[in-house]
Formats: structure tokens, sequence, C-alpha cells
């Protein structure tokens, strides 16, 4: 991948590039929630304005999901979200990385809310009927079978929680990478520059018609995909939580 | 037709076999041409069924949507949240083939 892919714009010996752009993502978040709440005014304007309507979204949400308990777990569903949503598009400015580009910071993520939710679940209802909850409504003889079944799903969730919003943010990386590397000096700008005759007829439509659609299709793909993942991985935490705490009130 | 696809497929498969075991470069080598070999058709699969998995999904959902479109706001999220499963699939595929191409073993 070293071949066409453009080293990251900025780089410190020694630290890991998705640590670094994971500082990145922290400080702009920080910055815009310090700008937001300088001035706490009861009508909003400007990035007050903004971050309200933003974390309304989460609000709805939440109160559609996991129903009138589900504002106790704003904060971290919403600071999951931002961080995931800023990473997201982070890494579709060429020579910025996008932290959840990397395995490390997608496990993390989702071993948060894996462990989170369990807490929720053994603090609401203890930890011997959290436990007898995995065996399910089945009958005696069953419920080993139903239980070591059970433990090796709840145990799949992380795993396939943090492998896709990976191989999302990966998978659209390397495309673009790919596509970024065929259009350009290497590819057939460069072609179209060399000034031979197969350059200008050939080279110069192909490099037009790449940008075109590089600009017009892939691009706004990748910011839907971005945002539609940010969704899944919070939406899908807050089902989580959301079983785990209706598990108690039925029981 | 079920014969001509099995023997083609027999045919691909047997191909980097025979063009390795000619200069007889060892274990490596062929290791290294059945990755490449699996990583494509082991995705070109799991895209294709995705595919068709995918395409249903969301005909079904657009049926619904088309049926009761008071509902659609639901609909739509239980039919993203279906695409994400269906589509993580294919991405724990992409996964091993990314590890199969790039990771030296």
């Amino acid at each position: 991948m070293e071949i066409i892919e453009h080293p990251p714009i900025l780089h410190i010996p020694a630290i890991p590039d998705h640590i670094l752009y994971t500082w990145i993502v922290m400080a702009i978040l920080v910055v815009v929630a310090i700008v937001a709440t300088r001035r706490v005014a009861v009508v909003p304007t400007g990035t007050q304005n903004f971050m309200e309507l933003v974390l309304d979204q989460f609000v709805k949400e939440l109160d559609e999901t996991i129903g009138h308990e589900g504002r106790r777990y704003l904060p971290l569903i919403a600071t999951l979200g931002l961080f995931i949503l800023t990473s997201n598009l982070m890494g579709l400015i060429p020579g910025l990385v996008a932290p959840t580009a990397n395995l490390n910071t997608t496990a993390a993520c989702a071993l948060i809310v894996f462990i989170t939710y369990h807490v929720i679940g053994v603090r609401k209802q203890g930890f011997i009927p959290y436990m007898k909850h995995f065996a399910g409504p089945v009958p005696t003889l069953l419920k080993p079978l139903m239980f070591v079944i059970e433990i090796i799903s709840h145990c799949a969730r992380p795993l396939s929680l943090s492998l896709r919003l990976f191989g999302n943010m990966m998978a659209g990386h390397i495309l673009l990478a790919i596509f970024f590397f065929m259009m350009g000096f290497d590819g057939m700008l460069g072609w179209a520059l060399s000034g031979t005759l197969g350059g200008i007829v050939v080279g110069a439509p192909a490099a037009l018609i790449m940008v075109v659609f590089v600009v017009g299709f892939l691009l706004p793909l990748k910011i839907l995909v971005a945002f539609i993942q940010t969704f899944i991985f919070c939406k899908l935490a807050m089902l989580y939580i959301a079983a785990a705490v209706e598990e108690a009130e039925h029981h | 037709m079920q014969r001509i696809l099995t023997v083609s497929v027999m045919a691909i498969l047997a191909v980097p076999g025979m063009a390795w075991a000619a200069d007889a470069a060892g274990g490596a080598d062929m290791a290294k041409a059945f990755a490449v070999l699996a990583a494509g058709l082991g995705f070109g699969l799991a895209a294709g069924l995705c595919g068709l998995g995918q395409g249903r999904a969301a005909g079904s959902a657009v049926d619904a949507m088309a049926r009761q479109p008071g509902a659609i706001a639901r609909i739509q999220t239980a039919m993203l949240l279906g695409l994400a499963f269906i589509e993580s699939l294919v991405l724990f595929v992409f996964v091993i083939a990314v590890i199969l191409l790039f990771v030296k073993s």
C-alpha cells in the first residue's frame, strides 16, 4: 500500500499515526465544545445552535430506542457518535488519516460499549439474575446449551461492531487512494501531460472522466457512508443498552 | 452447464499451481499465489452474494414503504440496521482478503 498511498502530511516519529490523529479529533471536539458553551444563551445562536441541533438528534434516537430512561446514556452515546463522525469525515481529506480506519481505535470504542452494557445490566438486575437471563426461556435441559450459545453471541457483538466500522473506513480509504493514484501525476494526468499522442487523445479525457466520477460520485458516497456508519454504531450501542435495561423491567 | 462451470473453476485453480511448479521456486511463492487467488475469489463471492441479500432487503423495504407511507422513518431505520448486518459479513471477508494480500507470512 505504501507504493500508491501518500504518507500523511502530519507525522511525528515514534507516535503511531492513528493516535496522533485521534488527538487531533479530540482537540477539534474540545474546541467546538468550549466555543459552543462559552456564552450559553436561552435563545441559542451560532455554534451553540448547531450543537444543540446535533445533540437533539441523539436525544430523539435515545428516546425512541431506550425509552424514558434513555437520556441517562446521552453522554456516552453522543461522545462516541461525535468522535466517530469527526474521524470518519476527516479520513475523506487527502493527506489526513481517519483514526477509525485502524482496528485499535474501533476496538476500543466497541469494548467500551460492551463493558458498559454489561455493567448496566448487572447494576439494574444483580449478578445472578442477569446471568440467568442468558439461559433464556427454554426447557431446563436445554439451558446449559443456550447459555453457551448466548455467551458466544455476546462475545461476537464487539467483534462485529469494531470490524464493521474498521472495514468500511479501510475499504473507503483504499478505494480513494487507488482512484487518486490512477488520476494523479503517476496515472492518467501524468500521461496526458507527458505530451505523447496517446496521452493527449486517451489520457486527458480519461483523467477528466475520472475526476468527475470521483468528485461527483465517490466522495458523496463516502460522506454518506461516514454518516450511516456513525448512525449504525450508535444505534447498535443503544439497542444493546436497551436490551440490558428492558430485561430488568420485564422480570 | 454445471459440468462446464466445474471444469473451468478447476482449470482456473490449477493455473497458478502449474505456473509456479514449472519454475520450481518453492513453497513460499506457491502460498502467495494461492493467497492472491483466495482473496480475489473469496471477495468476489462475498460481494456478489451480499448484493443478492441487500437487494432483497432493500426491495422488501421499498415494498413496505409503498404500502405504509406513514411508517417510512421506522422502516428506514430497520432497513439500515439490516443492511449493516448483511454488509458486515462481507467486511469480515474484506479484512481476511487484506490480511492475505498485505501481511507477509
